[in-house]
């Protein structure tokens, strides 16, 4: 169990690496660099510049400073947002973040599983069908029609009250943070509904379902302890690219409730050619996905007794 | 009385073809520590006989119309209680055709075994642990401790099918249910499975109902012969009546296809041509008729009664064949088929 988690860890890091390499250089391909502005700046300025940055010396060489510095931890300081460190705006708007992320987590994987084990129950009668079609809406619609559709929503509600249960935006208390998660875990929610259904539908088939029975057990217990506890198996397997997906899909969820999570940042440091901010975000966001797909392997291991981690 | 008694028993199946005639008026009695074999090939109702009174066959599409079950006298059909207390896993046991499949594969072996008795029993975990490792030894399992906290993913086919015997008997029923228990094994440990339910019955006397197409385990195991065909019983008698003075030509059929190991004579495998009737549509007259060496006229359109084959010794009707060649009136000599004393 400890070699298995240290190999993986070990090739995490690998992994890792190779991001950070990849969007160095693919960086530095994009035309434009963080030193253009929009006023006309002298070629003395510019080289001065430069120099000041490091952006004179050979790729290669930026290269290796920048991996040494990554390697302790250093993430440099951003172009365009003046004597703001890489870490600190990680720091700052990844809790955040996180914190949308693991309630829409939350609620995609408690939501699917809840309603994937109703339409396995109700098969073809109404309530299956009615889950199915709006499935299919939240598989269908994208992210920010939801995003704008909870806000409408959340002002009737507030309106309708008298009072504001929800607000439309921002951030800071559980309140902010409810409408918003529930949208962002939609989509992934939606997903994990269809497949805890069908995990649901094939294992009612199961021989060892007929077994239960043939035990006389009641019926709730074979619900609770055969069927449930098997149909879960290939949810959790996917958990792990579901974290990668609502999380970097939060940007526009965080950009329509103006959340100030990193999503934002990822995003404007593209646009800015941002060099040290693009870096600092895609690496961290690639070993914060690297490091979950990680966890939720180990936690397989527990769930399903057949997957031996050695 | 006796223990367990299945009459008139019918069982259809909604398909999007059409209705399936699965089982089409069984009737069989099963005495205390007795072993009834009920034979026949694929899709010929066994199995569907046994989960329907049982209450494991899916309803819908399966449908009991009619017929009875009591185990001691009390109605049970479709798995029912008896005094308000589950039936299945505390008087009726049950293995199954594959034991591969057959067990929950994120449940220990042991927690498996104690369910019933937590359930039926009331026993608190620790306890009806303790009994699942001595059902686990009683079924002759090495290390029987360390095997019950394994997953059946650790067990081998022949293991699992002696901790499925371990969970069918856990709570000490009157009758055990074996629905092809050897078919998915290898022939020595299908030896070594039967022996250990035959072992089990000599110290518990409780009764077996085993379904199989092997006539070879048939001459083993059982006292009692049903041979079903087509959703109907078309002989019954003792092993040896049906075995020795065999008196349906299906039930001669299943003789010469059966594989021998005597090399004098050198005696080909002789199938049954044709396949068996189609039961959306059920033939009027013998299911059998269409395959029949001997068939009449009369098979074709009126089915068969079924008739009392006089014994030898006594005058007890205790076998039975449905074929219209023991009418009084048939003179045909059908060769081979034992027309009684």
């Amino acid at each position: 169990m400890g070699r298995y988690i240290l190999r993986r860890l070990v090739q995490g890091v690998i992994t890792v690496w190779f991001i950070a390499t990849a969007t160095f250089f693919a960086m530095h391909n994009v035309p434009g660099d963080p030193l253009q502005s929009d006023k006309a700046v002298s070629a003395e300025i510019r080289a001065n510049l430069e120099a000041r940055y490091g952006l004179d010396k050979p790729l290669m060489e930026q290269y290796f400073i920048y991996l040494a510095n990554m390697a302790q931890g250093d993430f440099g300081i951003s172009f365009t947002q003046q004597n703001r460190e890489v870490n600190d705006i990680i720091a700052e708007h990844f809790r955040i973040s996180a914190a949308l992320g693991i309630l829409a987590i939350a609620f995609a994987a408690l939501g699917g599983i809840l309603w994937g084990a109703l339409t396995a129950l109700y098969r073809n009668r109404l309530p299956d069908i009615v889950i199915m079609l709006l499935v299919i809406l939240g598989i269908s619609v994208p992210g920010f029609v939801f995003a704008g559709l909870g806000q409408l929503g959340v002002v009737n509600l507030n309106a309708a009250l008298g009072f504001t249960l929800f607000p439309v935006g921002g951030w800071g208390t559980v309140s902010h943070m409810i409408v918003p998660a529930l949208v962002l875990g939609l989509g992934t929610m939606a997903f994990l509904t269809r497949l805890m259904r069908s995990s649901m539908l094939e294992i009612a088939n199961a021989d060892f379902l007929r077994t239960a029975r043939a035990k006389g057990l009641p019926a709730n217990r074979i619900f609770r302890k055969h069927q449930l506890r098997n149909a879960i198996l290939p949810v959790v397997t996917v958990l792990g690219p579901s974290i990668a997906a609502i999380t970097t899909g939060g940007f526009v969820v965080e950009l329509v409730f103006a959340i100030p999570g990193l999503g934002r940042y990822f995003v404007q440091a593209v646009q800015q050619s941002d060099y040290t901010v693009i870096m600092g975000t895609t690496v961290f966001y690639g070993a914060f996905l690297v490091f979950m797909v990680i966890v939720v392997d180990i936690i397989y291991g527990f769930v399903d007794p057949r997957v031996r981690l050695e | 009385m006796a223990l367990l008694e299945v009459s008139d028993l019918h069982v259809e199946f909604d398909t999007y073809g059409g209705t399936v005639h699965a089982v089409r008026g069984v009737d069989f009695r099963l005495d205390e520590g007795q072993t009834l074999a009920i034979v026949g090939e694929s899709g010929c109702g066994k199995s569907v006989t046994v989960q329907s009174f049982t209450g494991l066959i899916p309803m819908p599409p399966g449908r009991i119309v009619r017929g009875g079950a009591t185990l001691r006298g009390h109605d049970i059909l479709g798995g029912g209680r008896i005094d308000g207390k589950e039936v299945r896993g505390r008087e009726i046991g049950m293995i199954f055709q594959d034991p591969m499949t057959s067990l929950n594969p994120t449940m220990t072996i042991g927690d498996q075994i104690a369910e019933p008795l937590q359930v039926h029993a009331g026993m608190k975990r620790r306890t009806a642990h303790a009994r699942a490792v001595e059902l686990l030894e009683m079924t002759r399992i090495p290390e029987p401790a360390k095997r019950a906290e394994q997953y059946p993913f650790e067990f081998s086919g022949g293991m699992l099918q002696r901790a499925m015997i371990a969970m069918a008997l856990s709570c000490e029923p009157s009758v055990l249910i074996a629905d092809e228990p050897t078919t998915a094994l290898d022939v020595t440990i299908q030896a070594q499975i039967l022996d250990l339910m035959v072992d089990l019955q000599r110290e518990n006397g409780m009764a077996i109902a085993l379904i199989t197409h092997d006539l070879g385990v048939v001459a083993r195991m059982a006292d009692e012969v049903l041979v079903m065909y087509a959703g109907q019983v078309v002989e019954r008698g003792s092993v040896d009546d049906v075995f020795y003075r065999s008196a349906h030509p299906y039930t001669l059929g299943l003789k010469a296809a059966m594989p021998t190991n005597q090399s004098e004579g050198e005696q080909d495998l002789q199938p049954i041509d044709g396949s068996p009737p189609d039961l959306f549509a059920p033939p009027e007259g013998c299911g059998y008729a269409a395959r029949c060496p001997f068939a009449m006229e009369a098979c074709q359109g009126q089915p068969p009664p079924v008739y009392g084959i006089r014994a030898a010794a006594a005058d007890a009707y205790d076998h039975e064949s449905r074929c219209w060649l023991h009418h009084e009136d048939c003179d045909i000599a059908a060769e081979g088929v034992h027309k009684g004393e």
